[in-house]
């Protein structure tokens, strides 16, 4: 046997769950119930068990080490199980996010945004406040003509000058998170190679949802997830291709209503709309669905109100006073803005790291002697 | 009995199954003065002729041919010192498990009613002894239990005394200010009952309370007892009638607990000691005197370990959690944890288990500890078998061992056999056998003056120890019962216990005692022949002096006088038949239940000639669990061999081995033996019933292969209360055993 660990027992990280809503896992008896009834877990990857255990004991280290925190996709099953009420699906989810903020480059962001539910005005707050002042510094909020043209009042060259940054800024922060999270897991002997190659694969898994479709209690939650998943993708790629309209084409903004992007956009917004409308309600609804904390709600509430002006600023043009719509789009840019910003720290980071951990354990699998 | 009148119930298909006439005429022609059938003998009218016939004098016997002796009880009762009722179950052994109108069903209840006027016409009325009796109840042990049982005996019109060895009132729960939850909602400490409790005791006018006494002699017998105390110098004697035995527990020999650093590291303490900090509400124990920051509890500290207590202890893990709760409450800033193997937390204690749990400072894990170091003022803790996986090192200023409980009782028996053998070696007889005696006294001399009660009984002065030493009758279902008729064990000396059982224990035992006292004073025995008024005689001029019986009686009825004669004690007798089973010299019997009845019995089964192929079994069941669950099983219309004939007997011990050569040497095919489990979950009402009967039957078996008749044709076998689906497949399967044996070769001689 290795040389014994040496350790007390760690109340700071007993005191630190129970401050974000997880102390139910000192209430785990390990009964292994969670476990069982997973339909996610495989002989590579076993949760919540042994996670609810490391808690117990305080072994802080190794769960924000642990990417199979990330292949729980916290469908609850485990939670509406456990005959102790221990909440696994929940200490996970907590636990996820204490990981990202332990992971996640530079330090103080990655504490502002783990403390979202005080911090928020900032965070949402700061990027409005930064467009107002920005439009206010360029355009003046200008005298826009009937119908309106966004276009007039924020030049596209403000668009690009604060996206492209802050993109990079995102990019940058979730590179330096997803290299630690990388080299803690590169320790083990089974996890040796490249997970890039194993991408593709992952990528089949998240576009058909066929991992999260497993977990029962989660099913009604797994469509709304989808369907805000290909909005989203939609929304990106009609981003893109507007580029290519704009700057290839030679089209002029606004696009008609029946162009074929404009439709793809519709499409996304639609999507978006039923998306989010979905996992609200299964929140709002859904008593098993697990206690939403901070982490879920800021970035639940992010998407909300993005989905919400951005379809209210499309519709706005026609029906609103100008000073209305344009109120309207310096919200929604203020939106966006903060979440390219706090996408490295926030709930967002799932889509990087639960990637990384699927790649993972497609690669321990391959490597796991027949 | 001379005046023998038979009942034929033909109710319940009895009638319908049987040929009634030659009932009747076999009743005749065994010398019955009356016979009557009737078609249900339990109804006003039936009973109403019955008790015409037996209070009228016309009959000194009544045989009732009908249910089972365990059914109709209310109806067919009678004063039993002056009418003999003797019950002959054809409806469960006949009519309803065998078919009807058969040839062997008839030949079975006509032996079966063969036997029954046979046993009739042998037994005699008992006479009712009713005696003055003392109905004091003498309380040994101030503690919880022990005030309980005072309070409770009190309250059941009693008068009590209450005799406690150390100056105080209240035993070890006299440390503490409170307990685990009693009550609902069971999640947070209660208050200690006992200061309220001993206040009680001691404005209670009906009980006298004896502190700094100890128990001088016992001697006498339930309702009887003379109890002679000693506080100081003074000596006083007073009459009892029951005692209950609450002298509680000690905690195990901690010093026994070197790889747990106890006695070598100061601040590794147990669970007493730390009660006796947090009573004075000072942690500092650590080496420097600062109060410790890290407590780190170790669960079965010396228990479940077959090299300290193999047993659980049941309380220390609620110990430990009041403990940690305490300090979470006293001391906010000190972190507790508790290695444990399996925390257990019987009944609504749970509850509080999970309200402990919830409190953010303390660690809860499973693993063993299997050491504790010092490194300066640190301990280091080491865990294994956890469920990591992995062996950690843990660190804590101060240790606290959950050690179990250990009784605190004396082992009446192996003082005795100390007595003995210092009695040998003072007589100096021979060489080899000082040497024994001598050997047997140092195997024993940790007993040498560890007497509680000092009873004069020829067992030794003190309750026989059962499982790990705890006096208690250790089957479930007679709790506080001891194998001392009248004595009775309450609180953790019956076996680890919270406060809360222990005070619950007090209440059960004086109960029991109060029942003893009034059994003593109508004559009667108690459970489980409760009701049970005759008494056993011993013909004593045919005595040798062979000692079985005073040694045999679980109950340690007989005392001796030098000679080694017995002298019975009736009111500790509980009437098992054990002593009637050990004679050989079969002096022992009770009035209903004497050899000459039960050979009588076996001799009225008429065995058929060899060429007839019905080959013929001798059943003899045990009344307590046996016989019960064969009524049950033909409530259910299960069927069995008909070649069986059963005879209930008070306990497989109170088989006399000459029933068994009379039945073989009848020509009966094989004898079987249905009684309660025995060993270490033995389930005999009488403790040793089925042993002795295992042990007797080895030398009954030896003595048929030298009869040259094989030993298969005795048969034990254990039944429990609820195996009746067992008891066709048993019959069948020594049927099937016998048969290959071939036939009795004695059948004819």
């Amino acid at each position: 046997m290795a040389s014994p660990t040496v350790m007390c027992p760690d109340v700071e990280l007993r005191s630190e769950l129970e401050r974000r809503g997880a102390g139910s896992a000192a209430r785990c008896f390990q009964c292994a119930t969670c476990s069982s009834v997973c339909d996610l877990v495989t002989t590579d990857a076993t949760f919540p068990r042994r996670q609810m255990l490391w808690a117990q004991w305080g072994f802080v280290d190794r769960l924000v080490a642990d990417p199979t925190l990330w292949l729980c996709h916290q469908c609850n099953d485990c939670t509406a199980r456990c005959p102790r009420d221990a909440r696994p699906g929940d200490v996970l989810q907590v636990l996820r996010a204490l990981m990202i903020e332990r992971l996640a480059a530079p330090r103080f962001m990655a504490r502002l945004v783990g403390r979202a539910a005080v911090t928020w005005p900032v965070l949402v707050g700061l990027p409005i406040l930064f467009w107002a002042a920005l439009i206010f510094a360029t355009t003046g909020f200008g005298s826009p003509g009937v119908p309106l043209v966004y276009g007039e009042v924020v030049p596209h060259w403000t668009i690009y000058a604060v996206f492209f940054p802050a993109a990079a800024f995102a990019v940058a922060a979730s590179g330096a998170g997803a290299r630690r999270y990388w080299r803690a897991w590169r320790s083990d002997e089974a996890s040796r190679g490249s997970p890039l190659k194993e991408l593709a694969g992952v990528a089949k898994e998240i576009l058909i949802h066929s991992r999260f479709a497993r977990c029962r209690e989660a099913r009604p939650r797994q469509l709304g997830h989808l369907a805000l998943l290909w909005g989203f993708l939609g929304a990106a790629l009609t981003s893109g291709l507007i580029v290519v309209a704009m700057y290839g084409l030679g089209e002029e903004l606004p696009l008609p209503q029946a162009h074929p992007f404009k439709i793809l956009g519709n499409v996304s917004a639609a999507l978006l709309v039923v998306g989010i409308s979905w996992l609200l309600a299964t929140r709002l609804l859904g008593s098993r669905a697990g206690a939403s904390q901070a982490y879920d709600s800021f970035f639940l509430g992010l998407v909300t109100v993005l989905v919400a002006t951005g379809v209210a600023v499309e519709i706005a043009r026609y029906v609103f006073p100008a000073w209305l719509a344009i109120g309207l789009y310096v919200v929604h840019l203020g939106i966006v803005l903060a979440l390219f910003v706090t996408f490295p720290y926030s709930k967002f980071a799932h889509a990087l790291y639960r990637t990384l951990a699927m790649a993972q354990e497609r690669l321990a699998a391959k490597r796991r002697p027949q | 009995m001379e005046r023998i009148g038979v009942f034929l119930c033909t109710g319940c298909d009895i009638g319908a199954s049987l040929e009634t006439g030659a009932l009747a005429a076999l009743a005749k022609g065994r010398g019955a003065v009356h016979f009557a059938a009737h078609a249900c003998l339990c109804s006003q009218e039936g009973v109403a002729s019955l008790r015409a016939t037996a209070e009228g004098g016309a009959v000194d016997a009544l045989v009732i041919a009908a249910c089972s002796g365990r059914h109709k009880q209310p109806e067919f009762t009678f004063d039993p010192a002056r009418v003999a009722v003797e019950r002959v179950g054809l409806r469960e052994q006949v009519a309803w498990s065998h078919p009807s109108g058969h040839e062997d069903t008839q030949m079975l209840a006509e032996d079966l009613l063969r036997m029954g006027i046979t046993r009739a016409a042998k037994v005699r009325l008992p006479q009712r002894a009713a005696d003055h009796v003392e109905r004091t109840v003498l309380v040994v042990g101030g503690g919880l239990a022990g005030l309980q049982a005072a309070q409770a005996a009190a309250g059941l019109d009693h008068p009590v005394v209450l005799v406690e060895k150390t100056a105080e009132l209240g035993g070890y729960l006299s440390r503490l200010t409170d307990l685990v939850p009693a009550a609902p909602p069971y999640d947070r400490l209660e208050p200690s009952p006992l200061p309220a409790l001993v206040s009680a005791i001691r404005g209670d006018p009906r009980i006298r309370v004896l502190t700094g006494t100890r128990i001088a002699r016992i001697s006498g017998q339930p309702g009887q007892f003379v109890i002679e105390v000693e506080r100081g110098d003074a000596r006083e004697q007073f009459n009892a009638g029951a005692i209950v035995q609450a002298t509680g527990a000690l905690p195990y020999d901690a010093a026994r607990l070197s790889h747990l650093g106890y006695g070598q590291l100061r601040n590794v303490i147990t669970t007493g000691e730390l009660d006796l900090s947090l009573a004075r509400r000072d942690l500092a124990r650590v080496p420097g005197g600062k109060p410790p920051r890290r407590i780190l509890f170790v669960q079965c500290a010396g228990s479940r370990d077959d090299s300290h207590l193999p047993y659980c202890s049941n309380e220390c893990c609620g110990a430990t959690l009041r403990q940690v709760l305490a300090i979470h409450q006293g001391w906010p800033g000190v972190e507790c944890a508790v290695i444990y193997r399996d925390l257990r937390t019987p009944g609504q204690l749970e509850h509080f288990y999970r309200a402990v749990q919830e409190q953010t400072r303390v660690m809860l894990a499973r693993g063993t500890v299997a050491s504790v170091t010092g490194h300066g003022g640190t301990l280091q803790v080491s865990v294994r078998d956890s469920s990591l996986g992995e062996q950690v090192e843990l660190e804590a200023d101060l240790v606290v061992l959950a050690t179990g409980m250990v009784p605190n009782a004396a082992d009446g028996e192996a003082i005795r056999a100390l007595r003995d053998a210092k009695r040998r070696i003072e007589k100096n007889e021979s060489e080899t056998q000082r040497k024994a005696a001598e050997e047997t006294a140092a195997s024993l001399a940790r007993h040498e003056g560890t007497e509680i009660l000092n009873l004069t009984y020829r067992q030794g002065p003190d309750l026989p120890a059962l499982a790990h030493g705890f006096p208690n009758s250790h089957f479930i279902c007679f709790p506080y019962e001891t194998r001392r008729t009248g004595i009775y064990a309450a609180g953790a000396v019956r076996g680890p216990m919270d406060a809360a059982q222990a005070a619950e224990d007090g209440w059960g035992a004086a109960m029991k005692a109060s029942q003893v006292i009034s059994a003593a004073g109508r004559g009667e025995a108690v459970h489980p022949r409760a009701a049970d008024i005759g008494v056993a005689d011993f013909f004593l001029q045919r005595c040798t002096q062979c000692k079985r019986c005073t040694e045999e009686c679980p109950f340690g009825t007989l005392d001796e006088d030098e000679k080694g004669t017995p002298q019975y004690n009736p009111l500790r007798c509980r009437r098992c038949g054990i002593c009637l089973g050990a004679c050989p010299e079969r002096i022992v019997s009770y009035p209903d239940y004497s050899v000459d009845a039960i050979a009588g019995m076996i001799k009225a089964i008429e065995v058929p000639e060899e060429d007839e192929e019905k080959p013929r079994i001798l059943a003899l069941l045990c009344e307590n669990d046996a016989l019960p669950a064969l009524d049950d099983a033909a409530l259910g219309r299960a069927a069995w061999n008909p070649w069986v004939r059963v005879i209930s007997v008070r306990c497989l011990g109170a088989v006399n081995i000459v029933w068994i050569a009379d039945a073989l040497s009848r020509g009966i095919d094989g004898v079987l033996l249905v009684g309660c489990k025995r060993g270490s979950d033995y389930q005999c009402h009488y403790i040793q019933g089925s042993e002795l009967a295992h042990k007797r039957l080895e030398n009954v078996q030896e003595t048929l292969t030298r009869l040259s008749l094989e030993p298969e044709r005795v048969r034990v076998v254990e039944l429990a209360r609820n195996e009746l689906p067992r008891i066709p497949a048993i019959f069948d399967e020594y049927a099937e055993a016998l048969a290959a044996l071939g036939p009795n070769p004695l059948k004819g001689f």
